[in-house]
């Protein structure tokens, strides 16, 4: 984690009031993992206190450019859109903890929800780079919000839902979940709270769906490792990406807790964003 | 009106068995002064005050003495500290912040026992500020004492820890736990929470309950001891006199003003406890007007909070007449903020041939009205 300025490059809106960012920032280039995050000062100083967290969507160390995808919602996100190649933004980061791909999956299930896309758009980068198969589902209220497919590499294998029937398959994203759960070794999600929570329900169905013998790989059984570690993470089927509102991202204020099924809450900027499927508590538990 | 020079005497505490003499201004005659002077407050007559004659050496930075008593033994190696809350347990910023360049640093609010705080959303910006509603999560004062206090003792800069609590025995208990664990140098009471034993009403809002828990608390442990005012009240001068007859070392104002933002679609509270604290500049003249009250009510020393995020912050708060300042959500934009202060702090006194910051204390202040307390201005190497 270091405190960063990083320069303008290109900046265009990809979709209606989503914009696409990319900025040259070479340590961060270097050294930063799908799943984590950046916490970004806005240059509006007219009363905004705090900073915007945004995915790191991209990351090429070879030209130290990041991209950043995130959606107009008020004034910060406003301001980001005003600024020309050259300008040059304070970026803190990377945050918090990445994905965790086990060494023997080699195929992965990424499943977006709107915006949740820049989440898990990363990792599509990373696991490709190792070798492995990649299928993106991808939810989005109607045509006009879909992703644009030439914005993901050609080895992806994109599947599109959209709630009105207007592209792709009519429904909800979950709903094309079981139709690739035998092929998935593990999953990777990233979207609105109510998304992760029915795809965590899905996942706990899993086995008994499939059975023991049709799972992705064998779990070692032997071996237990502490709830939330790295290792624990990389045993799960499904590790999703949560969204809370931040003060400091660091981790010092607690103001971006999730409750975990431990029954102690959890920051999202620290231990998370991304976690096993399992950790969270999806009904809360205050 | 007949401005007085500080007296100097009355609580001071020689440091280390050392007082350095005071250079003499010479007194102009009351007649002498034009009307523009006759309206200047008075200022405490420490150190050569080469604003009003030709600086014959040029002050660096570096020469400027910073330095805070607060008292008890609490000295903070420069006025700017930061805020409860804002800077978890101080090694969460890692290399970001130097934390030994900090004046000091208060922790984040500690129970008796743990806390799993108040359910989601906790945080929220709001025009100029932000609300927040932690609920005090924390793992309890042992779990807090042995996770961070070895860490603490390495460090140049002073550890607080702002302590919370429910009943007066467990604000107690909490205190007895932290005397005399190394790396603790001294205790900020937060009494901004529901007194159970009195229907749930904050021990801050009532100078009765405000002066029993500062007594309890002061019996309890030899640490220095800081009171947290809450600006969620009438009147805080009853309150400040209080905490400070019951024998604390010093105040700090203010906590969290009470407020509530609404969800995006307006059909509920935004904040999951519905309730939150608003910080950040928004609270700054709330801040200023409570230090300006406090300081003229009691003979500690006063320590600001509220929305400081530049110099300019800095120094109103100084020209009230609080010794030192505190840092909460500015840091969260920006979290080289309180060193930055620091050095400009120097820097400005610096060009002002100013060798001690506590030059710029209580200027503000009603001439006519008591003098702030010069303990923690009084500190000469
Ligand atoms: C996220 C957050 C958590 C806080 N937690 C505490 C706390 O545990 N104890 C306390 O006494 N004050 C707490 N505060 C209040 C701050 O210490 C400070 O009094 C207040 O934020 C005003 O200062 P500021 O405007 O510089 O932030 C908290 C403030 C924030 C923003
Ligand atoms: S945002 Fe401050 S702890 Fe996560």
């Amino acid at each position: 984690m270091r405190l960063a300025s990083a320069e303008l490059v290109d900046s265009r809106e990809i979709l209606p009031g989503q914009w696409l960012q990319a900025y040259h920032a070479p340590d961060l280039a270097v050294g930063s993992r799908a799943g984590q995050f950046v916490h970004v000062r806005t240059g509006d100083f007219s009363g905004l206190v705090l900073r915007r967290p945004f995915s790191l969507n991209t990351t090429d160390p070879a030209t130290g450019i990041v991209t950043l995808h995130f959606r107009v919602v008020g004034r910060g996100t406003e301001w980001f859109t005003r600024l020309r190649p050259g300008d040059a933004i304070d970026l803190l980061g990377p945050l918090g903890r990445p994905f965790e791909v086990d060494p023997r999956s080699q195929h992965l299930l990424l499943i977006a929800g709107g915006l949740g896309i820049a989440g898990v758009r990363m990792l599509a980068d990373e696991a490709i780079r190792a070798g492995r198969q990649v299928t993106l589902l991808f939810g989005a209220a109607s045509a006009r919000d879909v992703y644009p497919s030439s914005l993901l590499p050609d080895e992806v294998e994109y599947v599109v839902a959209t709630d009105d029937g207007s592209l792709g398959h009519h429904g909800f994203v979950t709903e094309l979940v079981t139709g690739y759960e035998a092929w998935a070794d593990q999953a990777f999600a990233c979207g609105p709270t109510p998304m992760l929570a029915a795809l965590a329900q899905l996942v706990a169905g899993r086995r008994d769906r499939l059975g023991v013998a049709k799972l992705g790989r064998k779990r070692g059984g032997g071996k237990t490792v502490a709830a939330g570690s790295p290792a624990a993470r990389r045993k799960s089927f499904l590790q999703v990406s949560m969204e809370q509102n931040m003060g400091c991202a660091v981790g010092a204020c607690l103001g971006c807790v999730v409750m975990t099924t431990s029954g102690t809450p959890q920051r999202v900027c620290r231990e998370g964003p991304v976690f096993a499927y399992d950790e969270i508590a999806w009904e809360g538990g205050w | 009106m007949k401005p007085k020079r500080r007296a100097m005497t009355s609580t001071a505490r020689p440091v280390a068995g050392k007082r350095a003499s005071v250079p003499r201004e010479p007194r102009r005659s009351e007649g002498a002064r034009s009307p523009a002077l006759a309206t200047t407050r008075p200022r405490p007559a420490v150190g050569p005050r080469a604003s009003e004659a030709p600086a014959v050496v040029e002050i660096a930075p570096s020469q400027v003495d910073l330095r805070v008593d607060l008292g008890r033994g609490l000295i903070l190696p420069n006025p700017i500290m930061v805020a409860s809350g804002t800077f978890g347990y101080g090694i969460e910023y890692g290399d970001v912040v130097d934390v030994d360049r900090l004046g000091g640093i208060c922790c984040k609010g500690t129970t008796l026992k743990p806390r799993i705080g108040n359910p989601p959303p906790r945080v929220t910006e709001t025009p100029g500020g932000m609300l927040n509603s932690i609920g005090l999560q924390n793992p309890g004062v042992d779990a807090v004492i042995e996770k961070y206090a070895r860490t603490w003792a390495t460090w140049r800069t002073p550890v607080i820890v702002n302590v919370a609590g429910e009943s007066v025995h467990e604000y107690v208990e909490v205190a007895r736990r932290l005397d005399g664990v190394p790396g603790v140098a001294g205790i900020e009471l937060n009494i901004s929470c529901p007194n159970v034993g009195a229907g749930g009403l904050q021990f801050a809002i009532d100078a009765g309950a405000a002066g029993e828990v500062t007594a309890a608390v002061r019996r309890a442990t030899d640490l220095p001891l800081l009171v947290k005012l809450s600006p969620n009240v009438a009147d805080i001068r009853p309150i400040a006199r209080a905490i400070a007859d019951a024998g604390a070392d010093a105040l700090t104002a203010i906590n969290t003003l009470s407020g509530i933002a609404l969800s995006p679609r307006r059909d509920r509270p935004l904040l999951g406890n519905i309730y939150g604290g608003l910080s950040g500049p928004a609270l700054k003249p709330v801040a200023l007007r409570i230090v300006y009250e406090a300081v003229q009510a009691v003979n500690i020393p006063v320590v600001a909070i509220g929305g400081v995020t530049e110099l300019n912050d800095v120094l109103d708060f100084l020209a009230v007449g609080a010794v030192a300042v505190q840092v909460g959500t500015a840091i969260f934009a920006d979290p080289t903020v309180p060193i930055r202060l620091a050095d400009e702090l120097a820097a400005t006194c610096a060009r002002q041939g100013m060798l001690a910051y506590r030059e710029l204390i209580a200027t503000a202040l009603p001439a006519a009205k008591g003098r702030p307390s010069s303990k923690g201005v009084e500190y000469r190497p």
